[in-house]
């Protein structure tokens, strides 16, 4: 019999090999559960349903970003955030992960492993998004390269929180508790306009702000005082959501490294 | 290969793993010494809390000495840890799997990860599992679930096996089946570093033996080796009329008369001989040699000792009780 892999193989492929089989085993996993399947789509799809609402259809630009920014946040909340953290919450717990560790894989590919179905959702709802959008009257995306790259930032930021919250989570069930904090700052960002103006500022720097900050400019071309802007322009604009997701996930990956157990405790 | 076949094949120096810190900090492993032979199978017998797995865990690379040194393979299994991995199998004490894969899934989801792996029907075959290829894992029994566990731990053809406590919770059947794999591995020159709390499985199995009581080896050897550096014991009732003895260690327990002799048939002679001439009948008399086990129990009495009337060589004599926590 042969070996998928010669031992002289590079490290580096070696690592790639083991979380893409990892990854797709997750896959295999999260598509066998059909409730998990149902949820993961069905719940960020839904919002869609607004654009369609016969008073703000017609392309308005704020119904857009409202639609599928919620969306989008919903699906890094959902099938993103909350379900990598409730992977490796039950793994932990049943020494899943333990046990893994004794083997050659290494604690990055198992992590982004365990990220990679979720991810997949998150990008699939994306581009189901796009035709969706067109039926209900908006235009294409003017900067998808932009837009997927802030998705792909976006996954990378709630990913990261999921890893930060189950440092201090102490079990499955608990996970419904503590997973709050970061629900409540992925969504308080859309309550912008209930929020005195002195705090909008504030507000902007939350992840979920940020992502229909990111989505305004990359599918709208649009500022947030609403002006137009250039291709070029999009890139520019782009900077300030940008660097609060990426400060984001520094924080979380920081708080995270420093106390993330991959056992039970005791 | 960096394996010389003068160099012990693991080798632990000093070490010492505390847990906590402050008053509540305690040592489960006080400063052991081992070397494991390659192509040898070597024990850590011990009951539950004695610092098996603390140790074991070291080795494995899942957790940081507190001091001492450890060499698998002559290398550092936590700095060297890719190499170290390649060329180690873990059995842990407890494990788990997930519970929606079927066994064949989980054993190829399991050696995508190794670098040159068995093929899967091959495990299979070696662990007896193919009749369970397609079942769900959270379908199987705990003797199947270690199976499984077993396969994922030998999946890489590993020069140096670490298993703690391979065969608790196992019918006596598997558990043959388990020494008959372990004796396997070793023909096939693999180092094997095992735990257990079963005397059975070390006399059938180990080369050689290390008796772990409360983090220290505080008896090491082949079993023969131990076994002979340990007294015959001879008990009966005690007697109405005192009754002078052979030399030997003498003590109580219970209503019976125990004496430790190093040599058994002179003393139990002389023991006879003297109790036919004073006319007295001894009860419930019992004369045995070492074995694994008295000498097991002896370590075991011992702790008990020692946790009863706290020694200088233990400042802490409730730490029996806290190990137990510990695992």
């Amino acid at each position: 019999m042969t070996t998928t892999t010669a031992p002289a193989a590079r490290p580096r492929h070696a690592g790639l090999r083991r979380t893409l089989s990892l990854g797709r085993s997750n896959w295999t996993l999260m598509v066998r559960n059909r409730t998990t399947m149902l949820y993961a789509f069905a719940l960020p799809l839904f919002p869609l349903v607004l654009l369609f609402t016969a008073e703000r259809s017609g392309g308005d630009v704020n119904a857009g970003v409202a639609a599928i920014g919620t969306t989008l946040v919903m699906a890094l909340t959902f099938p993103g955030y909350y379900n990598l953290l409730s992977m490796f919450v039950t793994r932990r717990d049943e020494l899943v992960l333990k046990r893994l560790r004794t083997g050659e894989v290494r604690d990055r590919e198992l992590l982004v492993s365990m990220a990679l179905p979720g991810a997949a959702i998150v990008l699939a709802v994306a581009v189901i998004c796009v035709p969706v959008a067109l039926a209900g009257g908006l235009e294409l995306p003017l900067n998808p390269l932009l837009l997927l790259l802030g998705v792909l930032l976006s996954i990378v930021t709630f990913a990261a929180f999921a890893l930060w919250t189950a440092a201090w989570t102490r079990n499955a069930e608990a996970a419904q508790l503590t997973s709050g904090p970061i629900i409540l700052l992925a969504f308080l960002g859309f309550m912008l306009p209930a929020f005195p103006e002195d705090l909008h500022r504030w507000i902007e720097l939350l992840p979920g702000a940020a992502v229909n900050e990111l989505l305004r400019v990359a599918w709208f071309a649009q500022d947030s005082g609403g002006a137009s802007l250039s291709f070029l322009q999009t890139w520019g604009a782009a900077t300030q959501p940008v660097l609060v997701l990426v400060a984001w996930t520094a924080l979380a990956v920081l708080l995270a490294r420093r106390s993330l157990r991959w056992e039970p405790r005791a | 290969m960096t394996t010389r076949a003068d160099q012990p094949a693991v080798s632990i120096r000093g070490l010492r793993r505390r847990y906590g810190t402050g008053a509540d900090a305690f040592e489960a492993v006080r400063g052991i010494d081992l070397d494991v032979a390659p192509g040898t199978i070597h024990a850590l017998l011990g009951v539950n809390g004695a610092g098996k797995t603390s140790t074991l865990e070291v080795v494995e690379g899942l957790a940081p000495a507190s001091a001492g040194e450890v060499r698998v393979l002559g290398l550092d299994p936590v700095t060297d840890r890719p190499a170290v991995r390649r060329r180690t199998g873990v059995l842990l004490q407890r494990s788990g799997f997930v519970g929606d894969l079927t066994v064949r899934e989980t054993l190829r989801m399991w050696a995508a990860t190794v670098t040159s792996p068995r093929p899967v029907e091959e495990s299979l075959a070696l662990l007896d599992l193919t009749d369970r290829a397609d079942v769900r894992m959270r379908g199987l029994s705990g003797g199947e679930h270690r199976r499984v566990d077993i396969a994922c731990a030998l999946m890489g053809r590993p020069e140096v096996v670490m298993l703690d406590e391979p065969t608790t919770g196992l019918d006596p059947e598997s558990r043959r089946a388990v020494w008959a794999l372990v004796r396997d591995l070793r023909q096939q020159g693999a180092t094997v570093l095992l735990t257990t709390h079963y005397l059975d499985e070390v006399e059938a199995l180990a080369d050689r033996v290390s008796i772990m009581r409360a983090g220290e080896i505080v008896r090491e050897g082949t079993v023969a080796q131990i076994v002979a550096d340990h007294p015959s014991q001879i008990s009966f009732r005690t007697p109405d009329h005192a009754l002078p003895l052979p030399d030997g260690d003498r003590d109580q327990d219970g209503e019976l008369t125990v004496l430790r002799v190093a040599d058994l048939q002179p003393a139990l002679t002389e023991l006879l001989v003297t109790a036919r001439d004073r006319g007295v009948v001894l009860e419930r008399l019992s004369a045995r040699t070492a074995s694994l086990e008295s000498v097991f129990l002896d370590v075991a009495a011992e702790r008990d000792r020692v946790a009863d009337h706290p020694h200088p060589a233990h400042p802490h004599p409730e730490h029996d009780a806290v190990l137990e926590d510990a695992r």
